[in-house]
């Protein structure tokens, strides 16, 4: 900020460190946000639909990720641009509330912010701008609500379900398998869903990963997949008709947690030490035995002696199991969690069909499947892939299928997608604009205009010719009436998005709207920006 | 030749005195006030702040003055009525700071011409007091019955110029269902929670009308416990449930391994009679400010309670005052009426996170509104607009009559001022006049921020306010442009607010003109001498991260587990 000079020419510091003080103020300000906000969405236009691009991305230490997750793109580029980091929030919020729709709901904001931009060129009030366009959004949700369609399914007809997932997979680098991917992804929510209360508890949804193998070999378990192995190689690597024991204890003596010292004085005394502890040790395992359990899988390790025991005993164990894989199992098998041995009996334990190791390929890689529970609601996704960055691609795409269908178990309205949902509402908006009276019908019909660039970005990605294929489509709607037809990005030879089974959540494209309104509304308010140091 | 200098001051000290100084002072108030003054009103723009860690976008005059790190000595007068308006009314900040720096340039054309400061502060005193007389005697009543109505509109109006702004129809009553809730205590401020979760839809806000927080750090085993009663009991505890030592420092001397397992019984035994305890006391919610460990986690799980550790104190409160519970410190004789109740517990899943809802309380003394928004920058705004908002409604609440805003209180004010300036004999006279000239900045700059010819409308409205019986209302139309009767309109604002901006920057503006010298110590001039800044430009944004209090990055950050949202996270303590 410059210096203030008083009527006696001199200098006078109004605030602390003044110099190096930025300040933008007004119509400089609003621009120079329009164009950094721009400039984030227009990094993520290419990934957008079927045939969008993939980002590759190197952090710091030198990882790669390769996605198409608008989500997971922005996050990893690290943005220092304060306005640009307001999209960024905006699509981890679309992220964290729906899962899907990252990159669309920054396209959005772009497009928005794209048109304002012209609009204050022309002198219309920021502020009157945002207001145009908080009411077109308002049509643009009712048009959604219209157009929008129920889709009924029941546990053994999840067929619609499968459906949209595969829209959503459509875009990842996984679509090539996208039915099989699809089926897991509805068969995992579904072994969850509480479908009377209409709630999916994602925590009971594991997902492990596992580089090598196929795609096709990913699977889904209807169980917990642990990435552990039995504590001793000996032991057996199938159990049938488990009786697990849960335990929060170490398998070593117990230990006070005050302070404690043990004076050894004599020969003797150190004998009877050993003695005291082997007896630990053969209490413990005879405990456990008495207790009627075959598993043993423990929280913390045991030392080589007990794992010997354990062994000569025929008891298989699990070591070095985390808090939450404990918890998972507990409620899976209906076990208790023992905090020490003496209250182990056989109501606290928890039983399941079969525990088995699996190892993969040549690797040493091994993993502890429990299956067949008696509470199967705990369900484990074994993605394999051909390397790291496809098993973690392929694990977000997952993860955003599996958002998809939660939804729908909440919400079973849809729209259907390649545009077409788009494009009805700005048809819907821009006769909503011709009907307002003063400088608000500008805005409106801007909104209009920006949400027309979906269908443009898709249709680009796709290689068509993206002014030529809108309009097509625009006129097709409009003249069969027909708020179903979008841009037909895979070739498949027809506009009808309902015939060709692209579908996407209601709720979804609805928060797109009201959050991409939302920060556009708060970039545009702001014609101030005052900053310590370099401001870009 | 000459005498000697008397060196008086240490070296470097600078000082000026007399005329210049008076008028460098007003032109750095009119320097401040120029930075917030397009915040104003309803069409009033925000302000982005960037101090090198953290960003703020904000629309409220007391937040934007404070990070704006005002250095200049008489500058900071504004900043501390515009602090001391919000802490006294809550809203009106920018405002305050607008009228006053007004009132310092209406009055320096005649500092400039010569004229003694005393004798501007004397009649600048009387107009503010004439000025306050005014807005008093102009104040409606509210009634009893339309009491509801006033209130809402009040926080309309405070939430006018927000970001928010076009949801009011559902913030506004949210408020003023809050704070009537309020039976006993106003001035609490504690007892109406913000809690704040980032996504979701602004329009998914909702109000709690209860008690409800967000999950705390859990252990293994939290799953497994019940997550919704009917009619619960609950304990509240300040106690810690964990397998530890007792005493810090202690150590036992064993000499004999036989003992050995005697102490460590004793030790499972210490904590399971605490955990024993707490069942027996008939609770079926045990909450604590103090952790509660995996063990105590798991033992409450299997007898079919729910617990919650590490609470925050705030929260803890809230619970107790809703539900009736009192803390206790020891788990010792817990007598049945330390026991609070409530119609139902429930945890509840909003957004990403989880929360603990208390609802249906018996003595419904405290609210919570759980805010949601788009992004944190978003979620931020909304807070402090909300608690502007709240501020207002207990201040109406309190004082109970209202006037029209939209600039009406400041015309009709100016009026009565003109008129009995000319009563006046003397300086005093034009002294009165500029104080009048003064107000109507508030008019002018709302219509200025909104695009209109402010000179226009200004002409209208005093021609209005001067020729018209009914026109005392009459104010700024912002939505159509020209002048409307804002009482009509609904522009409500508690007369309070008005009575304490006028007295509030009437003494700022007196206090700024009574000073004649600076003397400023060298050290406090250096510009720059804040090592901190630069480190924290370095920083970057990057870091923001990591300054957040450790326990919030183990709730929120291990959360985020590698797998996405939802999926997996990390929970307590052990292996894997």
């Amino acid at each position: 900020m410059s210096m203030v000079y008083d009527e006696y020419g001199r200098p006078f510091i109004i605030l602390k460190e003044q110099q190096a003080k930025n300040r933008v103020k007004g119509l400089e300000a609003q621009k120079s946000n329009i164009l950094a906000a721009k400039s984030v969405s227009s990094v993520l236009r290419t990934s957008l639909g079927p045939k969008g691009m993939d980002k590759m991305l190197v952090d710091p230490d030198g990882d790669v990720t390769i996605t198409n997750d608008g989500a997971t793109i922005l996050e990893r580029m690290e943005v220092q641009h304060q306005v640009a980091k307001l999209l960024v929030e905006l699509s981890q919020s679309q992220d964290n509330e729906i899962g899907d729709g990252t990159t669309g709901v920054v396209v959005l904001a772009g497009a928005l912010l794209a048109q304002a931009e012209k609009l204050l060129d022309r002198g219309i009030h920021p502020v009157r701008v945002a207001e145009g366009y908080e009411a077109a959004c308002k049509v643009a949700l009712d048009t959604l609500g219209k157009i929008g369609d129920t889709v009924e399914f029941t546990k053994d007809n999840t067929e619609p379900l499968v459906t949209t997932a595969e829209t959503t997979l459509n875009s990842k680098i996984i679509n090539v398998n996208r039915r099989k991917m699809a089926e897991i992804a509805v068969n995992a929510v579904l072994s969850v869903a509480d479908l009377d209360r209409k709630d999916v508890n994602f925590d009971m949804i594991k997902m492990e990963g596992k580089p090598g193998g196929r795609l096709e070999d990913t699977e889904l378990v209807q169980g917990i997949v642990l990435d552990k192995e039995m504590s001793h190689p000996q032991m057996s690597k199938t159990i049938k008709d488990v009786k697990c024991a849960l335990l929060t204890c170490p398998f070593e003596p117990p230990k006070p947690k005050t302070k404690h010292k043990l004076d050894i004085t004599s020969k003797e005394a150190y004998d009877k030490l050993y003695e005291h502890e082997q007896a630990y040790f053969t209490k413990m395992i005879q405990q456990v035995k008495d207790s009627g359990a075959n598993l043993v899988i423990c929280q913390w390790g045991f030392d080589d002696e007990a794992n010997h025991l354990l062994l000569q005993n025929k008891l298989p164990a699990i070591r070095w199991v985390g808090g939450v894989e404990l918890e998972l199992i507990a409620i899976a098998t209906g076990a208790r969690i023992i905090p020490r041995f003496s209250e182990l009996s056989a109501d606290k334990l928890g039983s399941c069909g079969q525990v088995r190791e699996i190892a993969f390929g040549t690797t040493k890689e091994k993993m502890v499947v429990i299956e067949d529970c008696k509470n199967s609601s705990a369900v484990t996704c074994v993605v394999r892939g051909g390397n790291k960055m496809i098993v973690d691609e392929a694990k977000r795409s997952l993860h955003d299928a599996m958002c998809v269908v939660r939804n729908l178990v909440k919400d079973n309205r849809v729209v259907y997608g390649g545009g077409s949902a788009e494009i009805a509402c700005s048809m819907a908006v821009s006769k909503h604009a011709d009907s307002v009276m003063g400088t608000d019908q500008y805005a409106i019909r801007a909104f209009a205009d920006a949400l027309d660039d979906i269908p443009l970005a898709l249709a680009e990605n796709c290689g068509l010719s993206p002014i030529e294929e809108l309009a097509n489509v625009k006129s097709k709607q409009l003249a069969e009436n027909n708020p179903f037809l979008g841009v037909d990005c895979n070739q498949s030879g027809t506009n009808n998005m309902k015939e060709q089974g692209v579908f996407e959540t209601l709720i979804g494209k609805q928060q797109q709207l009201l959050l991409a309104t939302q920060v556009v509304k708060m970039v545009l308010k702001i014609d101030d920006v005052i900053s310590m140091g370099q401001y870009q | 030749m000459g005498r000697p200098g008397i060196i008086l001051l240490r070296e470097g000290t600078d000082t000026s005195q007399g005329k210049p100084q008076l008028i460098s002072n007003i032109n750095a108030c009119q320097a401040v006030a120029e930075a917030v003054k397009t915040t104003l009103g309803p069409r009033g723009m925000d302000k982005l702040v960037f101090d090198g860690r953290k960003v703020t976008i904000s629309n409220d005059g007391a937040t934007i003055m404070a990070l704006l790190e005002i250095a200049h000595p008489a500058a900071k007068t504004l900043v501390d009525i515009s602090m001391s308006q919000d802490a006294e009314v809550g809203d009106g900040t920018t405002s305050v700071v607008l009228l006053a720096s007004e009132m310092l340039k209406q009055v320096k054309e005649f500092v400039e011409a010569g004229v003694h400061p005393q004798v501007l502060i004397r009649y600048m005193r009387q107009s503010a007091k004439l000025a306050v007389e005014t807005v008093k005697k102009l104040a409606v009543p509210f009634e009893g019955e339309k009491g509801r109505e006033m209130l809402l509109k009040c926080a309309g109006t405070a939430l006018n110029s927000k970001l928010i702004a076009s949801h009011q129809d559902l913030f506004a009553p949210m408020v003023v269902e809050a704070v009537s809730g309020l039976k006993s205590d106003l001035s609490d401020l504690n007892l109406i929670a913000v809690k704040k979760v980032p996504g979701g839809e602004v329009r998914s806000s909702f109000l709690v009308k209860g008690v409800a927080f967000k999950k705390t750090f859990s252990y293994a085993g939290h799953e497994q416990m019940t997550k919704k009663f009917i009619k619960p009991k609950i304990l509240l505890l300040n106690v810690e449930l964990e397998l530890k030592s007792e005493k810090e420092n202690a150590e036992v001397r064993i000499t004999d391994p036989d003992q050995y397992q005697s102490i460590v019984d004793a030790e499972w035994s210490v904590i399971y009679e605490k955990l024993d305890k707490c069942v027996d006391s008939g609770a079926n919610i045990v909450l604590s400010k103090l952790p509660i460990g995996d063990l105590a986690t798991q033992y409450f799980a299997d007898k079919g309670l729910f617990c919650a550790g590490r609470v925050d104190v705030g929260d803890m409160v809230r619970v107790g005052k809703a539900t009736g519970a009192v803390i206790q410190t020891s788990t010792n004789g817990i007598a049945p009426e330390v026991i609070g109740n409530c119609g139902m517990f429930e945890e509840k899943r909003i957004g990403d996170e989880r929360f603990n809802l208390f609802t249906e309380c018996p003595s419904v003394e405290t609210a919570t509104i759980v805010l949601r928004g788009g992004s944190e920058q978003f979620i931020e705004e909304s807070h402090r607009s909300m608690h502007d908002a709240i501020m207002v409604v207990k201040r109406s609440l309190k004082s109970q009559a209202i006037v029209a805003g939209g600039g009406a209180v400041e015309m009709e004010v100016a009026k009565v001022l003109r008129e009995e300036s000319l009563k006046i004999e003397g300086k005093g006279q034009l002294v009165m006049q500029s104080f009048a000239r003064a107000l109507e900045i508030v008019p002018r700059q709302l219509a200025d921020n909104a695009g209109y010819d402010a000179t226009d409308v200004l002409n209208a409205l005093r021609k209005k306010h001067f020729h018209e019986q009914d026109g005392k209302w009459f104010g700024v139309d912002i939505k159509e442009g020209g002048i409307c009767d804002t009482y009509e309109a609904g522009v409500w604002e508690p007369s309070i607010n008005k009575i304490n901006s006028l007295a509030a920057a009437g003494e700022a503006a007196c206090v700024i003109l009574s000073i004649d010298e600076t003397v400023r110590n060298p050290k406090s001039e250096q510009p720059g001498a804040q090592p901190q800044a630069q480190q924290g430009r370095q920083g970057g944004g990057g870091m923001s991260g990591m300054m957040g209090n450790a326990m919030d990055i183990a709730n929120n950050g291990a959360r985020r587990g590698k797998l996405g949202h939802g999926v997996n996270y990390m929970k307590g303590r052990g292996g894997g």
